[in-house]
């Protein structure tokens, strides 16, 4: 290092605030619900290796610090003072845009006539073009269906915006308006950061500037290394799923294997399935990214709150991603629901980092992140209102020690919800219920945190309710420890009523005056054995509404008389009993339809099956893929069962199939 | 008119009569006593936190006694007191029920959805102020419109309150979806539950504060009832001790406003008083700034956990509607005190990568800085000022206190021993840069928020350790100076003693256009001036004007964040809805550096303060007092690296129009203020130590 250990800490601590600053400017001068109110974007401050050296720590999206900025930079080449690189293209930007979106802006800042480092802010905005109001859907095929695709441009060059992007950019927008606001909120915050750094600079001299552009990277990497370090060596699997490819109710399957040595992580891939036909994909290019790291992020953090937040934390951490895979898609891939994937993938590593210190990590949570989306009816002139109603999640996994949290989950990012009230003075529905769901968290000694009911219904006539994200339908979260798994995703037109409907996974449902339509999320995973949870507090929660009465006898064994714990009846209950540790033999509990699909589709097997399409040409595994499966698609209901029996019927045409293949 | 009269008597003798403010702190319970002709008594107490009014007693006791004109005299007392902020921090409120709209049952649980953090992969969400099982859900509800989509039967307000009777609570608060709109249901449900447990104190939203967004409503509703029983109890025994203390005195209360309230409003809605410590402190700067004709002031209250600040505009304090108790949000309207990170009392150490850190571990009062010789063996920031002899060991807080120079000087060393660095000395410096960097860059933050511009802002800084760090952070910050108020160390009580009477009034409108309101807006402001003004009168305190401030939530169309503008009386007097319009586009512009003229505004909140102003009174002269012994003292000061010969000053000493050059050091009973090599130090008639650049 070349700064002493009191500059150090001096330079860390004022190119953060520099971060939050932008965030702050960010913020304030936004346009869009995603600004305000779920704080859908980020700043930072980029170094010359195109990584992100200063990140805010409250102000912004959380899950973009292992940004990588040198293909933008590459890509565009010479930059002149006052000019500003944009960019939502994934494929073109080496992964920094992850879809079309997300407006990502870089800013090269100067001291003299030399670049120094460069301000960086992304907005997801509201709308980009495509086929659908805001731009994403799950079914969208190829990302041409998703928007206006923006390679690395300069939108202002030395100072004087680029009017005719501007113009193209406004004709394929639904809020071309909004966007623009938004884009001169971005250009304020990179403003921001520009002066913030002049001063910078100005006390302390460019060198040290640079050097902290260096140094305090490395301090985090240090410090990553150490929390990395509680990790025992050794050689660590765990692979969990999306419950279809929306094509095909066939699972897509993510999974990672993890090498530690002395705190250094390499993270295998590999395994993971081939892309898939719809916008799950997640456009990493190949390389370590922001998507794929949060999760080891977060361990850090855990380990060590006074982590700076950069580049560095990600230093000790290598990434292999086989290219046409779910996690290394390639060009054309529509990539628009990739937080869906994100969010699995930070579950396949809570299972990783679980197996390896159980003692420290939480089952995982509701594994959902849900824009629910209204668009109102069209108007004369060809316009529609389209706002997102609610922003909903789930639970919160258990840990040792503590239950999860119930009905709120830090997710991949920290976005508030819509007050009812918010939404109905804003949007023509009728909010009837939002609020916890009965039952939904894992069981266990320590109960995870129970997920989400939202039910509504439209005033007036020509809505429809998009829902992006929609996951955990089959596959539901994972208990620890001997802790149940959660109650999975639901979706249900007209719940309670005589015409009620399990609708599965939506895209886009008609929804008229009078009918309601009603989202239920996962809650979080248990932890433990839930007959060894204090039968005062499985009293306390069936009282608090968490759990049912059904449930604190079945699950926790705990006999409840008028209101009081009957101890002795509890004591006799639980002598009878045997813990699903000491039953299964296992860490964990995956649930009843995730053992159903592994009874034939078992860890082996489908290494077998992604080695046999690994050898052909990414283009022809789609086909290939969707043949080997084909014999069991009449076993897979689309609203999430699995059929044991027609499994095992079906297994020699898989066999065969396969073979054909190897 | 009832207020009228009450003006004519407060104006026809404003100078004969007393004021007493006093602020409750953790350590000490301050008292300032403005007697007639320019007269300014000070006194510290030490507070009793068992039973916070025994100090209060004690205290007014003293001032009684030392001046048995008191006793005559027509006397306020203006009371600060945290009990209420306290009770909710350390979760010892009543227990209440909570009655919902059907459906909404989970608006605690729920909150805003956020976590403190979601990095932290232990992270755990606030503890709810209502649990579970005492939320009540009923079959009332009100549309977006006002229009009421359901009433709940008399046979379901039975049960409802059958239910609450089982619950055993003495306080229920009650808030109903939309009712910032419409309160009609609210009210009825109020009235039936009264009818029907007629002991139970009732706090229904839409009368604390008729806002949108319900769960910060709920939070100002639950709030307000779990304290409401806590407050009776203090505020009965408060006035006993009052009159136990031989004077006849008016008692009021400070508010998070940074005014005050009779006691009557403080029992009402004991939630305004929440974080009425910090907003009299400033409000005493707000004054201060004004009669010395300061445009642009930063407060600075560094005490012993924490720094914080607060900004003022042409002696007008800004305003928040952002505020936190604890982890909980407050949305109604309180004076924008923010934290700026470290207090006297962080602690400075190295971490395993042999790096510097400052805080946000704090030693507090107890054990303290290793200095006070109370089990501390971590150095904090005090350490570092007594160190760098910044401070006198043995005139700290008037000599109460003993510092013990050496064993600060030994925890210091090991931190330069692991820093690399030469001697304690610069261990101490190392750490105090560090801390000001932080609370500079907490500072820019703040003001990038409101568009504020850093090197125009005068320092202002109160607290015990305020006027010893303001000068290190003006310089780091490159702000244009520090003013010094004289009792620095009391302000907050001064504050209380000067504070007017001031309430706020709230018409929550949902998205409504500025263009379409046409005479509704008009009315709306009536209606809450005529509410202002009844309960002003109702106050049934001496003022000698009233003032009301208008300001509106406004944005444009499309946009989903509100901006809180400051509406000029003349368009309200003149009903001139393009004047509204014009200061919404100019305040954006001030902020956010853009307008949209064209663009539709949409508003979303009318709002209307009322301020009566009471008698106050002048800062006395100063009159300098001759040198101790003549002779020039100095001490020696760690500075840049080295030691310089800094000369020391009483600030009895300093008279007005008295120039010094830094290096400097002005002692006091209660706090040392440092001036640094290449600022000077001007002080003027009234006490106020002005420190800015020497040219």
């Amino acid at each position: 290092m070349r700064l002493d250990p009191v500059l150090l800490e001096i330079l860390a601590t004022k190119l953060t605030a520099a971060a939050e600053e932008m965030g702050n400017a960010l913020q304030r001068s936004g346009r869009t619900m995603y600004v305000k109110e779920t704080q859908d974007f980020g700043t930072g401050l980029v170094n010359h290796a195109g990584r992100l050296f200063a990140y805010p720590r409250g102000v912004g999206v959380i899950g973009m610090v292992d940004n990588d900025y040198s293909t933008v930079l590459e890509v565009i080449g010479e930059l002149s003072p006052g000019d500003v690189v944009l960019t939502n293209h994934p494929f073109a930007s080496g992964g920094l845009a992850t879809h079309l979106p997300d407006l990502h802006l870089v800013k090269p800042y100067f001291a003299k006539d030399r670049i120094v480092g460069y301000g960086w802010c992304f907005v997801h905005s509201a709308d980009v073009g495509g086929r659908v109001p805001s731009s994403i859907s799950p079914s969208s095929h190829e990302i041409y269906q998703e928007g206006l695709m923006i390679p690395p441009v300069k939108i202002v060059c030395r100072g004087e915006p680029n009017r005719d992007m501007l113009a193209v950019m406004g004709a394929n927008s639904r809020t071309s308006e909004e966007n623009a606001g938004d884009l001169k909120a971005m250009l304020a915050a990179l403003a921001v950061g520009e002066r913030r750094v002049a001063r910078i600079i100005e006390q302390h001299g460019v060198e040290a500037f640079e050097a902290a552009a260096v140094d305090v990277p490395a301090y985090s990497a240090a410090k990553a290394r150490a929390a990395f370090r509680t990790i025992p060596d050794g050689t660590y699997e765990f692979w969990d799923y999306l419950d279809d490819d929306l094509v095909s109710p066939v699972p897509v399957r993510i999974h990672a294997r993890m090498k530690v040595r002395d705190g250094l992580l390499d993270i295998d891939f590999s395994q993971t399935d081939p892309q898939v036909a719809a916008a799950f994909n997640l456009p990493s290019c190949g390389k370590r990214h922001t998507w794929l790291s949060l999760r080891l992020l977060q361990y850090v953090y855990t380990r060590d709150r006074a982590v700076p937040l950069n580049s560095g934390i990600f230093e000790p951490v290598t990434m292999t991603l086989p290219e046409g895979s779910l996690l290394n898609p390639v060009f054309p891939a529509a990539v628009g629901v990739r937080h869906a994937t994100g969010n699995r993938v930070m579950d396949v590593l809570n299972g990783v980092l679980a197996a390896a210190v159980p003692d420290f990590m939480r089952a995982p949570g509701c594994g959902v992140t849900i824009p629910v989306v209204l668009a109102g009816p069209q108007t004369s002139d060809g316009d529609r209102q389209v706002m997102v109603v609610q922003l909903l999640s789930g639970g919160t996994g258990a840990m040792l020690g503590a239950d999860g949290i119930d009905g709120r989950d830090p997710g991949t990012s920290g976005m508030s919800n819509n007050p009812i009230e918010s939404i109905e003075s804003s949007a023509p529905v009728m909010v009837h219920t939002y609020g916890v769901r009965q039952d939904s968290g894992g069981a266990g000694r320590w109960r995870g945190g129970v997920g989400l009911e939202l039910t509504f219904s439209p005033k007036v006539s020509g809505c429809q309710v998009l829902a992006r994200g929609m996951e955990r339908h089959r596959f539901v979260p994972w208990g620890m420890a001997g802790g149940f798994c959660a109650k999975g995703s639901r979706t249900i037109k007209n719940l309670g009523r005589p015409d009620e409907q399990e609708l599965g996974k939506i895209d886009v449902v008609d929804l008229e005056v009078g009918e309601t339509i009603t989202f239920l999320t996962p809650g979080g995973g248990g932890y433990g054995d839930p007959a060894e949870r204090d039968p005062e507090a499985v009293l306390l929660d069936l009282k608090r509404g968490f759990i049912s009465a059904q449930s604190a006898r079945d699950d926790y064994k705990v006999v409840i008389e008028e209101g009081k714990v009957d101890h002795a009846a509890t004591q006799a209950l639980r002598a009878t009993h045997v813990g699903r540790t000491a039953e299964a033999g296992t860490v964990f509990d995956l649930g009843r339809e995730r053992l159903t699909w592994e009874s034939l589709f078992s860890n082996d097997f489908m290494s077998r099956i992604n080695s046999a399409l690994s050898r052909l040409p990414p283009a022809a595994r789609r086909s290939a893929r969707r043949k080997i499966f084909a014999p069991v698609l009449p076993y897979l209901s689309p609203t999430g069962a699995i059929d044991a029996a027609g499994l095992v019927q079906a297994r020699p045409a898989v066999e065969r199939e396969l073979a054909a293949f190897e | 008119m009832a207020s009228a009269g009450r003006l004519d008597e407060a104006a026809a003798d404003p100078a004969a009569r007393a004021t007493i403010g006093i602020d409750v702190g953790g350590t000490f319970t301050d008292f300032v006593l403005a007697l007639p002709e320019r007269q300014l008594v000070f006194h510290k107490e030490p507070s009793t936190p068992k039973d916070p009014s025994m100090a209060v007693h004690l205290g007014l006791k003293h001032l009684v006694d030392a001046h048995p004109a008191l006793r005559e005299a027509r006397t306020r007392i203006v009371h600060g007191t945290t009990l209420a902020l306290n009770a909710v921090l350390q979760h010892k409120v009543a227990d209440i029920a909570l009655v919902v709209s059907r459906g909404n049952r989970d608006v605690l649980e729920i909150g805003r959805a956020r976590l403190p953090s979601s990095f932290d992969i232990h992270v755990a969400k606030e503890r709810p102020i209502v649990p579970r099982d005492r939320i009540l859900e009923i079959g009332g509800r009100t549309d977006a419109d006002g229009i009421v989509m359901s009433r709940p039967g008399e046979a379901e307000l039975d049960d409802l309150c059958a239910r609450i009777r089982a619950l055993g609570v003495g306080a229920v608060a009650i808030t109903l979806l939309n009712s910032y709109v419409d309160a009609t249901l609210e009210r009825e449900l109020v009235t039936a539950i009264a009818a029907r447990l007629p002991d139970l104190l009732i706090t229904s939203s839409s009368s604390v504060w008729p806002e949108i967004r319900e769960f910060e409503r709920t939070v100002v509703a639950c709030i307000n009832a779990q304290v409401h029983p806590l407050m009776e109890d203090y505020l009965a025994t408060l006035a006993q001790r009052v009159d136990g203390a031989g004077i006849t005195a008016a008692l009021q209360l400070t508010s998070s406003s940074g005014g005050m309230l009779s006691v009557h409003s403080a029992r009402a809605r004991p939630i305004e008083t929440m974080l009425s410590g910090p907003a009299s402190g400033a409000t005493a700067a707000a004054k201060l700034a004004k009669a010395q004709g300061i445009g642009s002031a930063l407060t600075f209250d560094m005490g012993g956990t924490s720094a914080d600040i607060a900004v003022i505009v042409d002696g007008v304090l800004e305003f928040t509607t952002t505020s936190r108790i604890g982890e909980l949000p407050l949305m109604m309207p309180v004076v924008g005190v923010s934290s700026i990170g470290a207090g006297g009392g962080s602690i400075v150490s190295v971490d395993a990568h042999g790096i510097i850190k400052v805080g946000p571990e704090s030693a507090g009062a107890n054990p303290g800085p290793v200095a006070y010789g109370l089990g501390g063996i971590r150095p904090t920031v005090t350490d570092c000022y007594l160190v760098l002899g910044l401070i006198d060991p043995d005139g700290f807080l008037g000599g109460r206190i003993r510092l013990d120079k050496a064993r600060a000087e030994v925890a210091l060393q090991e931190v330069a021993d692991r820093l690399n660095l030469p001697s304690a000395a610069h261990a101490a410096e190392a750490a105090i840069s560090v801390a000001t960097a932080q609370m500079a860059t907490d500072l820019f933050k703040l003001l990038a928020l409101k568009g504020h511009e850093p090197t125009t802002q005068v320092l202002m800084p109160f607290g015990g350790a305020g006027p010893t760090h303001a000068n290190l952070l003006a310089e780091e910050a490159g702000l244009a100076g520090v003013a010094v108020p004289p009792a620095a160390a009391t302000f907050c009580a001064l504050g209380a003693a000067l504070a007017d009477v001031r309430r706020d009034f709230v018409a929550a409108l949902g998205h409504a256009r500025l263009i379409g309101l046409g005479d509704r807006l008009w009315d709306n402001w009536a209606t809450l001036e005529s509410e202002a003004k009844a309960w002003l009168a109702g106050e049934g305190i001496a003022i000698l004007s009233q003032d009301l401030e208008y300001a509106a939530d406004m944005r444009y169309a499309g946009q989903a964040h509100n901006l809180m503008v400051t509406v000029p009386a003349s368009a309200r007097t003149a009903r001139d809805v393009s004047a509204v319009a014009q200061a919404f586009h100019q305040a954006h512009e001030a902020i956010y550096g853009f307008r949209e003229d064209d663009a539709a505004i949409e508003i979303v909140a009318q709002r209307l303060s009322i301020i009566g102003r009471v008698p106050t009174f002048e800062l006395p002269r100063t009159v300098a007092a001759s040198r101790a012994g003549g002779h020039l003292r100095t001490r020696k000061v760690f500075h840049g690296g080295a030691w310089v010969e800094a000369r020391v000053v009483r600030r009895e000493e300093l008279g007005s129009g008295t120039w010094l050059d830094g290096p400097l050091i002005v002692e006091q009973s209660d706090t040392t203020t440092w001036i640094l090599p290449g600022w000077r130090l001007a002080a003027d008639e009234v006490g106020v130590l002005n420190i800015e650049r020497s040219r």
